[in-house]
């Protein structure tokens, strides 16, 4: 089963709309399989990126390009989890992506 | 949802930004396009889904009205997806309400209108000549917010 996601980048050029990742430290809430992930990351310094579903965290891993490796980290976790065990003022950058609701 | 926001600004520099994507609390056109024709095989409309966005709506108002954030800038934007056939189309959508139906009961109402948009979408992609593209056209929003 093929199914493209928004081939046209409409939500690419919208979130480059919304602001420059330019070594940026950016926190992804709700990253899925990494498919918004991987049309920023390259412009960001360093990407963290979370995601509660174990599957979508595997897929993400197994998909991340090797010139992405030493920039993009994925943890399978939630946000409560995560924003317990980290430090304030951490993030240049938060996206929700499609996850506050 | 309030407090996952309230988290966010902890973990922003004040320097920092908040961006937000979410669907627009409307239905989805299921369009067929060929050859620059465009055929409407109905409107995607989850209930419970249509809530949710609403809520995620009155968390960020609450949030600008208690001084957390300010919105500096949104707009609305198509984001499309595309199936190679009904079939996909209806194992998908199902997929999506059958998981989103272990949170919230009230999602299995949809998998009827599921069923009958994928069928008139077959319809309309037998009708029309190979090469016919099915897509779910989704209105989103996208808006930036700075911490306070």
């Amino acid at each position: 089963m093929v199914i493209r996601i928004d081939p046209e980048n409409n939500e690419t050029r919208a979130l480059f709309d919304m602001t420059d990742f330019s070594g940026q430290h950016v926190l992804e809430i709700g990253c899925g399989d990494g498919r918004l992930t991987w049309r920023y990351a390259d412009k960001a310094a360093r990407v963290t990126a979370i995601e509660p579903a174990a599957k979508l965290v595997a897929l993400a891993r197994e998909h991340l390009p090797g010139e992405l490796r030493d920039r993009v980290e994925f943890q399978g976790v939630t946000f409560e989890d995560f924003a317990v065990a980290s430090e304030p003022s951490a993030f240049d950058i938060v996206i929700l992506s499609w996850s506050l609701c | 949802m309030v407090h996952a926001l309230e988290e966010i600004h902890r973990l922003l520099k004040p320097t920092g930004i908040l961006i937000d994507i979410h669907p627009v609390a409307e239905a989805s056109p299921i369009e067929i396009h060929q050859g620059g024709k465009i055929d409407l095989a109905g409107d995607l409309s989850v209930r419970q889904w249509c809530t949710d966005y609403q809520e995620a709506d009155i968390a960020l108002t609450e949030i600008k009205q208690r001084g957390l954030f300010t919105f500096e800038r949104e707009r609305v934007f198509d984001s499309l997806t595309h199936y190679d056939s009904a079939a996909e189309l209806r194992t998908s959508l199902k997929e999506a309400i059958a998981k989103f139906a272990r949170e919230s009961q009230s999602a299995e109402e949809a998998v009827p209108q599921v069923e009958a948009l994928a069928e008139r979408a077959e319809e309309l992609m037998q009708a029309a000549a190979s090469g016919a593209d099915l897509i779910v056209r989704e209105r989103t929003h996208i808006s930036r917010l700075r911490p306070t």
